[in-house]
């Protein structure tokens, strides 16, 4: 094969008619994209108000618990019309997102933005009623709360550098 | 404590309105608006995409060498709404851009002004992009521009 298998996939993708309407559309791209950035806003800045609960930044008197069963719900929404905008975007320019290298960047945080919760969600958030009344949660969710707002933040940043590749 | 975060949506409001809007670059990240280029030649290749349109042609210099050049323009919505539609620019076609070179050297520049084969110029760039003449007219530094 005379390229690698990702980019072939990339660049069928890219060539599909419905990669290449969206590609030349006089209003669909923009539109996406502002569904993209909207979505983006509802999924960060909901798990935000987790993350800085969990640091004991702010509503402090209310349990953990509390907090993520009323924003989890906006945060999943958040990624599920995040994920499908994105890939719509991506599958319009697919053949130049695979050489970009900001989007490659993106891809891998995006990768380790999945695990943070896996691994906070299978560990320290078990015992979450021990400690869900603390102002200051233990060390290994305030890492994980640490890790969700860094890594979201890049994504961000890496996400908006895909423009300038 | 309750002051600093205070500041922080201000600090955060602040960081997003120094963003475009838009998934497109600003002027200033690629090219130079101290560098006005005029490239005559013939279509070779035509790129109708968002976020920016592309298209490539073959240019002749004085020792009669061909070089093809990139040229950059705003997205096909943009472009359609000032009358630039995506059939226009056929292949063989010899046209006039008028933009301002890449700032890394490259045979690249950001097409503010494309004249057609009829005589037809459509301004090419993304209006407030930061570039000259970015409210929409096709002036700037360009040679021929109205001054003042």
């Amino acid at each position: 094969m005379a390229q690698p298998l990702l980019q072939h996939l990339c660049q069928v993708l890219y060539d599909s008619p419905f990669g290449t309407s969206i590609r030349e559309s006089d209003n669909a791209f923009s539109l996406i994209e502002s569904v993209h950035v909207l979505s983006i806003t509802l999924l960060v800045g909901s798990i935000s108000v987790l993350d800085l609960r969990i640091l004991g930044l702010i509503l402090r008197e209310i349990p953990v618990v509390r907090i993520a069963r009323a924003v989890l719900p906006l945060t999943w929404a958040g990624f599920g019309v995040m994920f499908a905008s994105g890939f719509l975007l991506f599958w319009a320019e697919a053949a130049k997102s695979y050489l970009n290298p900001a989007f490659r960047v993106k891809v891998v945080l995006l990768l380790l933005v999945g695990l943070n919760p896996l691994i906070f969600h299978t560990t320290v958030y078990r015992r979450v009623t021990e400690w869900e009344r603390e102002h200051r949660s233990p060390w290994r969710a305030r890492a994980a709360a640490c890790a969700s707002l860094l890594l979201w933040s890049s994504v961000i940043v890496a996400g908006r550098a895909i423009a300038y590749f | 404590m309750k002051f600093k975060f205070q500041v922080l949506p201000v600090a955060f409001a602040l960081l997003l309105s120094s963003i475009p809007a838009y998934a497109h670059h600003s002027f200033a990240a690629e090219f130079d608006g101290s560098k006005p280029t005029r490239l005559v030649g013939k279509i070779t290749r035509v790129e109708w995409t968002n976020p920016h349109s592309y298209f490539y042609v073959d240019v002749v210099d004085a020792n009669g060498h061909t070089e093809n050049w990139g040229c950059e323009g705003a997205g096909p919505g943009a472009l359609s709404r000032r009358g630039w539609k995506k059939g226009d620019l056929k292949l063989g076609d010899t046209i006039v851009v008028d933009g301002y070179r890449a700032k890394d050297g490259s045979r690249l520049i950001d097409a503010r002004r494309v004249t057609f084969p009829d005589g037809r110029s459509v301004y090419g760039g993304s209006p407030g992009d930061g570039g000259p003449g970015d409210n929409g007219t096709d002036q700037g530094n360009l040679p021929g521009a109205k001054k003042g």
